[in-house]
């Protein structure tokens, strides 16, 4: 059994592995950016012997600086609001895979769907009884602050 | 020898990312064509083989994984390299992929060094 404590590590070297592969940012624990004002949530559901759901929560300006480091741009270069929402899908796809194969020697059988992105305020994710949840706060080039929530239960 | 380029993803941001890390891999293809699914792809292929396929797996309206198995069946895609670009990384997963028609497989997140390894063989 992979205890909560676990969880947090995996969830943030998969954070890590992403943000400094893919997306060429600086990222480091955090005390809790709740007190920030997330206004988007990109999730991805995943089913088999663990089933639950990743979610990264975040604000509108550091959503912003993701897609356009993603993207290679300039720090003020125009972006749409569909190219910021599909990226923030993609980082949520991305560091669920990641978690996948930390885990997959434990849980191989977890099918993982297409991710999603919605915007707007106190945004957060409702689960079933029985499931656990993990949260790990990360800031992004000393500057930005995101959430990533896992929540999970086992079902075998 | 010239050579074209088709990337496969549902995420249009992911298929620029793609695009911006075979650059800076080295590889230059003199055309390059995009598709947000597998079944988009397929009339695309049809109308307009390219050498080299990069695919993701998981895509609304027809996966990767459908999308070998029809490109395998186009009489003008037989030689066409087709590569899977996905977050999935089991390996029963790669193996049934593989086994299917793929020509290689690179898992997400990636780097300009996995795709100059898995795309180089292919480019002489």
């Amino acid at each position: 059994m992979i205890e909560q404590k676990t969880y947090h590590e995996t969830v943030l070297d998969a954070a890590k592995e992403v943000f400094e592969t893919m997306i060429f940012m600086e990222i480091e624990p955090a005390a809790s950016a709740e007190q920030t004002d997330h206004s988007l949530l990109g999730s991805i559901t995943f089913r088999g012997n663990l089933e639950g759901c990743l979610g990264i929560s975040l604000s509108w300006p550091c959503a912003q600086a993701i897609a356009r480091n993603m993207l290679a741009l300039d720090p003020d270069a125009e972006i749409s609001e569909r190219e910021v929402c599909d990226a923030v899908g993609e980082v949520a796809n991305m560091v669920m895979g990641s978690i996948k194969s930390r885990i997959q020697d434990i849980y191989p059988d977890i099918a993982v769907s297409i991710p999603t992105v919605v915007t707007g305020k106190e945004l957060n994710s409702s689960l079933p009884d029985g499931t656990e949840k993990v949260s790990v706060s990360v800031c992004l080039n000393e500057e930005y602050y995101a959430d990533f929530t896992f929540s999970y239960r086992k079902t075998e | 020898m010239p050579k074209s380029l088709m990337i496969v993803d549902d995420s249009a941001t992911m298929r620029k990312i793609i695009m911006r890390t075979v650059r800076m891999s080295g590889l230059e293809f003199d055309r390059t064509e995009e598709a947000g699914n597998g079944a988009e792809a397929i009339e695309k292929l049809k109308a307009s083989p390219v050498d080299i396929v990069l695919c993701d797996i998981n895509m609304p309206e027809m996966p990767g994984t459908e999308m070998v198995k029809q490109a395998r069946q186009l009489p003008n895609c037989q030689n066409t390299k087709i590569i899977m670009v996905s977050t999935e990384s089991s390996q029963e997963l790669i193996n049934s992929v593989l086994a299917s028609g793929a020509n290689g497989y690179i898992t997400k997140p990636f780097t300009p060094e996995k795709f100059q390894e898995q795309l180089a063989p292919f480019m002489s």
